[in-house]
């Protein structure tokens, strides 16, 4: 019998290794997009980046504790941070460690829904009492693969105190009063923005509206229509803006809400929860007396103002505990005292319109006053549909800030920022 | 004999002064860089004694006209954070153990021994460091799911040990480069086996450099966040996405408890760098010149 010198069997040891880790890395026979486990599982896991968030975490808790004890079932929670949470979400689908109920942000649908594993809600969809416009974030390729939790908007905040002062009476309705009321505030010097728009790449998104608002759809059919003739009237109008010192440089969503809290500026686009975030910030404990929405200006009277749809759906893995996690989505999102009481607590407006109608929520005239001057004619951003909007959005707003600092022309700026995206349509 | 006295009378002669100039640049390049390396810092301390609703001020405040430590009060009452810290600190120092034994191993090897393919093997190891990290990660997690470590401790451990060693076995084997091989044989001759030559005779003498390495894999495994966050369940996660879970949110950040919280958990490194500084500097710098 021949034996193994030392040199040998270390090789043999190391083979051995090599073959155990590659049959380790192998994808199971099941293959990795079919759904595993047993769908009428007691037990799924529900993944929300609020169950980590101060704000947010006891009110979300309350929901699955209720459910938990209501329905018999267990729910295993799991949380990611917010800026790192889709990354984690689609590496976790993809892997199959994810099942159960997820929270998504509205514009992250399609980057998940392309992965083929999303369980069609349509049925709970069907006898939730949801709006139109809430059941329509939550839908992907004509499929209601989200059940809408809450649903908001991208608007404009005024600090009525600055406009007071600078004597601008009346909300501005049209682009042009809109710009009047910037002049009249800047006059009142002190350091104030008059409009803390975003300028930073990194928020430039937020010209979006605009755009549509000077009349460019952004996207017909499949085609991208920014660098049409709207689209790049909005940037030469901005341009002016930025000209004119009436929106500052190097701004984003945080620093507009710092320069709004401070009471530096006038005007600033957030979404509803913007009451909560800049009174936490201000040291004007009346501040939030002060703040009012108001619908985007338009270009012409009798045009629709634009607004950006916000909002988070659950949606659901395929596979264990899907079905109980379907029904735990429909819970959490459309049993009246359940969506009432987290308006109560977080004010993040809900999506039934038994919901909206109950008196806490329609006792509260800011969230009523959003709802109606800007959630009501808000629309998606036409680029969530792809997986890449995030890089079709980078692409337009770094042209967008190439045009403000003065590199290039609006026109060759938009030319290039639609060249870019379209590879990116995907 | 004569003319090496004569060579030397320059080289005796007392040092030129240094010009205003260029000393005043050295001082402006000095100051230029120390303020890039501590306004940061400088700035959260701050911030972690600044009361919420001033941190926000602007234009903001150099010098804070009030203090709190109401930050402070809250971080003591998270029990949470306490949990990313023990994290931290077992991850940390047990990726320092493992990557301080491995790379010794690995190091003398490199170092004492001739073999074939014994350079190509070192450029392997360093080659593995010129893949970005994050590249790794997907990779990574693929393996470690399959193998069932992903969520645990062992996944973090693992893979950050492998991403320590290139440099740690480098860093050990210049140090033992340095070690004379007459040492080695010396013990050979007095009947030394060669563990014991190693563990008697080569470690203790690379004793800076082991400390050198094992503090670099300790701190890169105490900041590391996208590993820590990706491969590990909730519960094991570190600081560093620990830190982010708690004070960055999707509506808000906390700067004032993030400042405070990132503050108190940076002391731990700052009392472990100088409690080992004079081993770390000896130990960087100790492979760099052969005698």
């Amino acid at each position: 019998m021949e034996t193994l010198n030392r040199r040998a069997a270390f090789r043999l040891a190391g083979l051995s290794a090599l073959g155990a880790a590659l049959a380790a890395c192998a994808p199971d026979a099941a293959g990795g997009g079919a759904p595993k486990g047993d769908a009428a599982a007691r037990t799924f896991g529900f993944t929300s980046w609020s169950l980590n968030e101060e704000a947010q975490k006891a009110a979300v808790q309350a929901i699955v504790d209720a459910y938990a004890a209501k329905g018999g079932v267990k729910i295993d929670t799991a949380s990611f941070p917010y800026n790192e949470y889709l990354n984690q979400v689609t590496l976790k689908l993809r892997g199959g460690q994810l099942s159960g109920a997820v929270q998504l942000d509205i514009s992250w649908l399609a980057a998940l829904a392309a992965m083929g594993r999303l369980k069609d809600l349509g049925a709970q969809a069907a006898k939730g009492g949801y709006t139109d416009v809430a059941l329509s974030s939550g839908r992907f390729q004509g499929r209601q693969l989200g059940l809408p939790w809450t649903t908001g908007s991208i608007g404009l905040v005024a600090n009525t105190e600055i406009l007071k002062k600078a004597g601008v009476e009346g909300m501005p309705a049209t682009v042009e009063e809109f710009e009047d009321a910037l002049r009249k505030v800047a006059k009142l010097g002190g350091g104030i923005t008059p409009y803390a728009a975003a300028t930073k790449a990194a928020q430039l998104k937020d010209i979006l509206p605009w755009m549509r608002t000077f009349g460019s759809p952004l996207l017909e059919g499949d085609t991208i229509t920014v660098g049409d003739d709207a689209s790049v009237a909005a940037v030469e109008w901005y341009k002016k803006l930025y000209d004119a010192k009436l929106i500052a440089p190097d701004v984003d969503r945080f620093d507009a809400r710092a320069l709004f809290a401070q009471g530096k500026a006038a005007f600033y686009d957030d979404a509803i929860i913007t009451r909560g975030v800049v009174a936490a910030q201000s040291p004007d404990k009346s501040l939030t007396g002060k703040m009012a929405p108001l619908a985007r200006p338009v270009l012409k009277a009798g045009d629709t103002p634009q607004a950006l749809l916000w909002g988070h759906v659950i949606v659901v893995v395929e596979g264990e505990g899907s079905d109980a996690a379907a029904d735990f989505a429909s819970y959490a999102t459309s049993d009246t005292a359940t969506v009432a009481a987290f308006f109560e607590k977080v004010k993040l407006p809900p999506t039934t319109t038994a919901g909206l109608a109950d008196p806490k929520v329609a006792g509260d005239t800011f969230t009523t006053e959003w709802t109606e001057k800007i959630t009501k004619t808000a629309t998606p951003n036409p680029f969530w549909r792809y997986a890449g909007y995030a890089q079709i959005e980078t692409a337009i707003a770094e042209q967008v800030q190439a045009v403000l600092v003065g590199q290039s022309s609006a026109k060759d700026a938009l030319a290039k920022a639609a060249e870019t995206a379209k590879p990116l349509q995907k | 004999m004569t003319a090496t006295l004569s060579r030397s009378v320059p080289i005796a002669r007392a040092p030129r002064r240094r010009r205003p100039r260029s000393r005043a640049a050295a001082w402006a390049a000095v100051a230029v860089i120390g303020f890039f390396g501590l306004a940061p810092i400088y700035w959260l301390v701050v911030t972690a004694f600044t009361p919420d609703e001033r941190a926000f001020t602007f234009p903001p405040s150099l010098v804070p006209t009030e203090i709190t430590f109401d930050h402070f009060a809250r971080l003591a009452q998270n029990e949470q954070l306490f949990g990313y810290l023990v994290n931290s600190v077992v991850v940390s120092v047990v990726t320092a153990f493992l990557s301080v034994l491995v790379s010794a191993y690995m190091a003398y090897a490199f170092s004492k021994f001739r073999y074939r393919g014994r350079k190509s093997l070192m450029h392997l190891v360093l080659a593995s460091q010129l893949f970005p990290q994050a590249l790794l990660l997907v990779t990574l997690y693929a393996v470690f799911s399959a193998s069932g470590l992903l969520g645990s401790y062992g996944a973090l451990i693992l893979s950050f040990t492998t991403f320590t060693l290139p440099l740690c076995v480098w860093m050990l084997k210049g140090i033992f480069d340095t070690v004379p091989s007459t040492l080695m044989e010396a013990a050979a001759i007095d009947g030394a086996s060669r563990w014991r030559t190693l563990h008697q005779i080569a470690l203790p003498l690379a004793a800076p450099g082991l400390v050198a390495a094992g503090l670099f894999a300790f701190v890169r495994a105490w900041n590391d966040f996208i590993f820590a966050l990706t491969l590990t369940d909730p519960d094991r996660q570190t600081l560093p996405p620990g830190l982010v879970h708690t004070y960055l949110g999707e509506f808000q950040t906390a700067w004032p408890d993030l400042m405070a919280a990132s503050f108190v958990v940076s002391l731990p490194v700052i009392a472990a760098f100088m409690f080992l500084q004079r081993y770390l500097v000896g130990g960087l710098t100790a492979g760099a010149v052969k005698g």
